[in-house]
C-alpha cells in the first residue's frame, strides 16, 4: 500500500483525532519527538532527534502513587495510573530497536512493570527507515539495518511516490485497516541506505567477559566527567531512581531517570559505594551496553543511533572503546591482577 | 598552529622522560575529521599522539584536579584553562606546586561541524595564558569586545518576557549535569543537588525544578566563574548558560567590583567575604 | 547431592506500590537497632516470607528501604534495622501503631529445603545477624530435619551485639544447637572472647564435610571469613552460602541499580552461593 506525500497531513490529522501522535519535528532549537497537531510539519529527513521517543514510555519523572491520611487519621496509597493511545510516527529502525530492549526490561524477566506496560499497551509504532544516515550513525554494525525495522506495528519506507506502508503486526494490521481511506495501491522506489560509520563487533562480548579488571577502563574513564549527557540522550538506557515529594499532609511517590555515571547512584546508606569512582561507573556503563544485557536478555543494549557519539562533552565515542576492545590484549594487566587477587 | 603541535609535542615527551612531570594532560585526534577529545599522556613515546589544532574545543583544568596525587602533571593551557587553574588555586583544590602549566596562546577555537568560531571564543578576552610555566608559541592581541552585548539584551526585557525566557531556557534542560561537571568552578565534594537528605534538588524533571538547579548554580559559581564558557559548549540542550554567568558577574562587578576571577591565584569571593562598605541596597 | 539455590522468582503481589501498614510492635535491640514488627492495618500479616527474603518499608513521607525479613510470626513480619542513614534514622522514630508501606516478599531464599539432614555454620558480624535470623530460626522450628547447628558471631563491642536474649537464652535451649560469640573491643560486663571473625571461626575447629556455611556481613568481614572458610577450613564454594546488599530502589530487577554483572540483586538474589559469585565480576564489590 501506498500513501502519497499529499494525504500525510491529513492521515496525521486523522490519527490525531483519536490518539496522541507523536513526530520527528523541529522545535524552536531542538530536535525531538514533538506532539503532533494540524499545522505542524514533520521533517522525515534530519538524522536522529537530540532526545529520543523513550519518554513516551518512559517518563523522565512518573508519578506512581499519592499517599497521606484522611481525614480519620487513616494512611492512603493510591496508585496514579496514566496511559493514552498513543502514535509514534515515522520512528527510525534504531530507536524501535530501543523498544524492544526497554520491552525486555519493564516487560520480561519476572514482573510486568505496572506502569510501563498500559503505555506499552496503547502504543502504535509506525517507523519510517532511514531516508539518509549522519556521521555517527552505526546501526548496521549493531546488527540493526537502516533500511528495516522488523519490531515496528507498521513499516514506511519513503520514496518519490510517497510512503510504501507495510503491517508488520496484528496492532499494525488493525491500524491499516483504519488508514485505508488515506492509502492506494503501490510501492515506492528508494535506495538502500547503510552507515558510513562500521565498527566491527566480531568477538567484542567474548573478548569482555574476560576484560572485568582490564587497565582499559583506567585509560578511557579518565576523560569522563561522569555526567549524565550519554545515559539521557542513550535511547536505551532505563535506569530510574525513586524519590518523592511531600506538601503538608500530602505526598507522592514518583520514579525518574537516574544514570550510571552518577556517584549517588549506588551510594547505599553509610557511605559505602560499591562503584564510587568513575572508572567502575564507566566500566558499568559499557558493559551493561555491551555484556551484561545480552547475557540477560540476549540482545546488545547500544542500538547505534550515534547520539552519545555527538553530545559527549569529551568525545568518549563507544564507537572508539568497541574498535579498542576489538584491538585489546585481553590478558594485559593480567600479572598486576593475579598479585591483587592473592593479596586481597 | 602545526609549530605549536610540533613544540608541545617535543617539551611533552622531554618533560615525561626528564621525569619532571608523570602525565601530560593536552588533547589527541578523536574518531572524526576535526575532531579532538582530552588526552593524558604518561609515556614519552606516546607524546606523538598530542595535538593542537582549532578543534581543541575541550578546556584542560578540570582535569588536572582528577589527576591529584599522581605526582606532577604537566597541563596544557590557553587563557580559558589558565584562569581555571588559577582559580582552583583560590579555592584551595589546586597547589600550583602540582603543576607545570605548558602556556598556549590561542586564537579561538571551532566547532567541527560548522567550522564557525565558538561563541565562547567568540566571547574570550583572554586568549593568551595568564599563568604559565612555559609559553609555546607567540602571544596574540587580545580583541576588543562588549562580553555583556547578550546580558544588556536580557536586561532590557520586562519582567514577564524575562520570566518567559527563563522557562524557555529552563524547560529544555535535561538534568544531565554536565555543565557542573565540567566547570573548573563546580568543586564542590558534595554538590547541594546530590544532597537528597537535605533535600534541595528534587529528582523531578521540569521547569521550576531545572531553573532552581540552574539559577542555584549560577549563583554559586557567579563569583568565581572564569569565564571559560565550557558549560555551555557542553550542555547537550545548548542552553545558553553563560548569558546567566555574565549576568550574575556583571551585577556583581557593579555592586562589589568583583573584577574578573580566575587572572591570578589570589582571587576574591565577593559572594563570601562580608565587608562593612558592601552594598545593602536591600535594607 | 549439590545445594541448588533458586532465582529470579515472583512472589510479590505489589511490584512498586506498598500497601498501608502499621508498627505492631517495636523493640530495642542496641543503642542503634531496632526490631519493628509490621502488620496489616486490619492487623494481619502482610505476605509470606521464605528465609532469605526481602521486602521494601517505607517510612511513607520519607522513602523506602530494603530490609530482609528477620523473622516473622502469625500475624506480622519483622524488619531489624540499624540506623545508618536518612531512612533508617526516622525509622527509628517509629513507634506502635504508626502508619508505614510495605511491599514484597522479593528476591529468593536460602535453600532451606536442600540443607536438611545437614550440619549449619552460621556465620554473622553486627546487624550482619539479621537476614541470617529468619533462616536459623527456620532450622530451629524444625530442628529434627538438621544437624548441628553453630552460630559464629561476633560484633565491634558487646553493646553491638544484636538478639542478645535469643543468643543467651534461648537458641543454645535448642538440642545439638551451639553458640560462638565474640566482640572486637572487649568492654567492661564481657567476659567472653575478645577476637576478630576470621581468627575467633578458624580457632573452633569446625570440619566443613556435610556441612552448609551460611555468610553475612560486612565487606571487611565478608571478604576475611570467606578467605577463611575458602582455604584454611577447606569449604568447596558450592557450601558456602551468602546474602548480599546492594542499594536498591525498585526491587523487582528494572530500576539497574544493584547489579553484579548481569544479576540483579534484588531479583536474582540476595541469596548467592560462592560457587555462583566466583562466576560473577563481584569483585570490585
Amino acid at each position: 500500500m501506498l500513501l502519497a506525500k499529499d494525504r500525510l497531513p491529513q492521515l496525521l490529522d486523522h490519527l490525531a483525532a483519536q490518539a496522541r501522535v507523536y513526530v520527528p519535528a523541529r522545535v524552536g532549537e531542538d530536535t525531538r519527538f514533538a506532539l503532533y497537531s494540524s499545522g505542524l510539519e514533520p521533517d522525515f529527513e534530519m538524522v536522529n532527534t537530540s532526545l529520543p521517543p523513550k519518554d513516551l514510555l518512559f517518563p523522565q519523572a512518573q508519578s506512581m502513587y499519592r499517599y497521606g491520611f484522611d481525614d480519620n487519621g487513616t494512611p492512603f496509597i493510591d496508585p496514579v495510573h496514566d496511559s493514552d493511545n498513543t502514535v509514534l510516527f515515522g520512528v527510525r529502525p534504531c530507536d524501535v530497536q530501543s523498544i524492544a530492549c526497554m520491552d525486555d526490561v519493564f516487560l520480561t524477566m519476572g514482573y510486568e512493570d505496572e506502569f510501563y506496560a498500559p503505555k506499552r499497551e496503547k502504543l502504535l509504532i509506525v517507523a519510517l527507515v532511514c531516508n539518509n544516515v549522519a556521521e555517527s550513525c552505526f546501526c548496521d554494525s549493531m546488527g540493526l539495518d537502516p533500511n528495516s525495522a522488523p519490531y515496528a506495528d507498521i513499516q514506511l519506507r519513503q520514496g518519490s511516490e510517497g510512503f510504501e506502508i507495510v503491517a508488520q503486526t496484528e496492532k499494525g494490521q488493525a491500524a491499516l485497516s483504519d488508514w485505508k481511506s488515506f492509502l492506494s495501491d503501490g510501492t515506492a522506489t528508494r535506495d538502500n541506505v547503510s552507515c558510513t560509520l562500521k565498527v566491527d563487533m566480531t568477538g567484542i562480548k567474548d573478548k569482555l567477559d574476560e576484560m572485568y579488571e582490564h587497565p582499559i577502563w583506567d585509560r578511557i574513564s579518565k576523560k569522563c566527567l561522569t555526567c549524565g549527557t550519554c545515559t539521557y540522550v542513550c535511547p536505551t538506557c532505563h535506569c530510574f531512581d525513586i524519590s518523592q515529594e511531600n506538601r503538608m499532609k500530602l505526598g507522592e511517590r514518583f520514579r525518574s531517570w537516574d544514570s550510571c555515571m552518577f556517584s549517588n547512584y549506588t551510594e547505599m546508606a553509610g557511605h559505602h559505594n560499591p562503584r564510587a569512582g568513575k572508572q567502575p561507573r564507566v566500566r558499568q556503563r559499557f558493559l551493561h551496553k555491551l555484556c551484561f544485557f545480552e547475557d540477560r536478555y540476549g540482545k546488545t543494549l547500544c542500538v547505534g543511533c550515534g547520539r552519545c557519539v555527538e553530545k559527549c562533552p569529551v568525545a568518549l565515542d563507544i564507537t572508539v572503546l568497541i574498535d579498542q576492545i576489538g584491538a585489546a590484549d585481553v590478558a594485559e594487566g593480567a600479572e598486576v591482577l593475579e598479585g591483587a587477587a592473592h593479596g586481597n | 598552529m602545526s609549530d605549536i603541535q610540533t613544540t608541545l609535542r617535543t617539551r611533552a615527551a622531554e618533560l615525561l622522560s626528564s621525569g619532571e612531570v608523570v602525565e601530560v594532560i593536552g588533547w589527541t585526534a578523536g574518531r572524526f575529521d576535526n575532531q579532538t577529545t582530552p588526552a593524558f599522556i604518561t609515556k614519552a613515546e606516546d607524546a606523538e599522539s598530542l595535538v593542537f589544532n582549532e578543534y581543541c574545543v575541550n578546556t584542560t583544568s578540570k582535569f588536572s584536579l582528577m589527576e591529584r596525587g599522581l605526582g606532577k602533571v604537566a597541563v596544557c593551557v590557553r587563557g580559558c584553562d589558565s584562569r581555571g587553574i588559577n582559580r582552583m588555586i583560590t579555592d584551595n583544590q589546586l597547589k600550583r606546586e602540582e603543576v607545570h602549566l605548558i602556556g598556549i596562546p590561542c586564537t579561538g577555537m571551532k566547532d567541527r561541524k560548522t567550522g564557525e568560531e565558538l561563541l565562547k571564543c567568540r566571547e574570550c578576552s583572554y586568549r593568551n595564558p595568564v599563568v604559565y610555566d612555559e609559553l609555546i608559541g607567540e602571544s596574540v592581541t587580545e580583541p576588543e569586545l562588549n562580553r555583556f552585548d547578550a546580558v544588556e539584551k536580557l536586561e532590557a526585557m520586562d519582567q514577564a518576557e524575562r520570566a518567559a525566557f527563563f522557562d524557555s531556557v529552563y524547560e529544555r534542560c535535561i538534568r544531565c549535569y554536565a555543565c557542573r561537571e565540567v566547570c573548573p568552578v563546580c568543586t564542590c565534594k558534595s554538590c547541594f543537588v546530590d544532597q537528597l537528605a537535605a533535600g534541595w534538588q528534587g529528582k523531578r524533571s521540569n521547569v521550576a525544578e531545572n531553573k532552581f538547579y540552574g539559577l542555584t548554580r549560577v549563583f554559586h559559581v557567579g563569583d568565581r566563574c572564569v569565564e571559560c564558557g565550557e558549560c555551555q559548549r557542553a550542555c547537550p540542550m545548548d542552553l545558553p548558560l553563560m548569558l546567566l554567568n555574565r549576568k550574575m558577574i556583571k551585577d556583581l562587578d557593579l555592586l562589589f567590583e568583583a573584577g574578573e576571577a580566575g587572572l591570578d591565584a589570589e582571587g576574591t569571593n565577593p559572594l563570601g567575604t562580608y565587608d562593612v562598605n558592601d552594598v545593602e541596597e536591600f535594607m | 547431592m549439590a545445594i541448588e539455590i533458586e532465582h529470579g522468582h515472583v512472589r510479590a503481589k505489589e511490584q512498586l506500590v506498598p500497601i498501608a501498614c502499621k508498627v505492631a510492635a517495636v523493640s530495642e535491640e542496641t543503642s542503634d537497632v531496632k526490631a519493628f514488627r509490621i502488620q496489616t492495618l486490619d492487623g494481619k500479616k502482610p505476605f509470606e516470607a521464605l528465609p532469605g527474603q526481602t521486602a521494601m518499608l517505607s517510612v511513607i513521607p520519607y522513602g523506602e528501604c530494603m530490609f530482609c525479613v528477620s523473622s516473622q510470626g502469625e500475624d506480622y513480619v519483622e524488619f531489624t534495622v540499624k540506623k545508618v542513614g536518612y531512612v533508617t534514622e526516622r525509622m527509628h522514630f517509629l513507634s506502635v501503631g504508626d502508619s508505614v508501606g510495605l511491599r514484597g516478599p522479593y528476591g529468593n531464599w536460602f535453600p532451606y529445603e536442600d540443607m536438611k539432614g545437614k550440619d549449619i555454620l552460621f556465620i554473622g558480624g553486627g546487624i550482619g545477624l539479621a537476614p541470617l535470623r529468619s533462616l536459623l530460626t527456620y532450622v530451629l522450628d524444625h530442628r529434627e530435619d538438621y544437624g548441628r547447628v553453630d552460630l559464629v558471631y561476633s560484633g565491634s563491642t558487646k553493646d553491638d551485639l544484636i538478639f542478645l536474649n535469643d543468643i543467651e537464652n534461648v537458641w543454645p535451649t535448642y538440642p545439638n544447637t551451639h553458640m560462638h560469640v565474640s566482640v572486637y573491643k572487649g568492654t567492661e560486663g564481657w567476659d567472653g572472647e575478645v577476637c576478630y571473625t576470621a581468627p575467633f571461626l578458624e580457632s573452633l575447629g569446625i570440619e566443613p564435610e556435610g556441612r552448609i556455611a551460611v555468610l553475612c556481613g560486612g565487606p571487611s568481614l565478608f571478604r576475611t571469613c570467606l578467605h577463611s572458610l575458602l582455604e584454611k577450613v577447606g569449604f568447596p564454594p558450592g557450601d558456602i552460602i551468602t546474602t548480599l546488599e546492594m542499594k536498591m530502589k525498585c526491587g523487582i530487577g528494572k530500576c539497574g541499580r544493584c547489579n553484579i554483572g548481569s544479576k540483579y540483586i534484588c531479583l536474582d538474589g540476595p541469596v548467592f552461593s560462592m560457587a555462583e559469585l566466583e562466576d560473577m565480576p563481584w569483585g570490585a564489590h
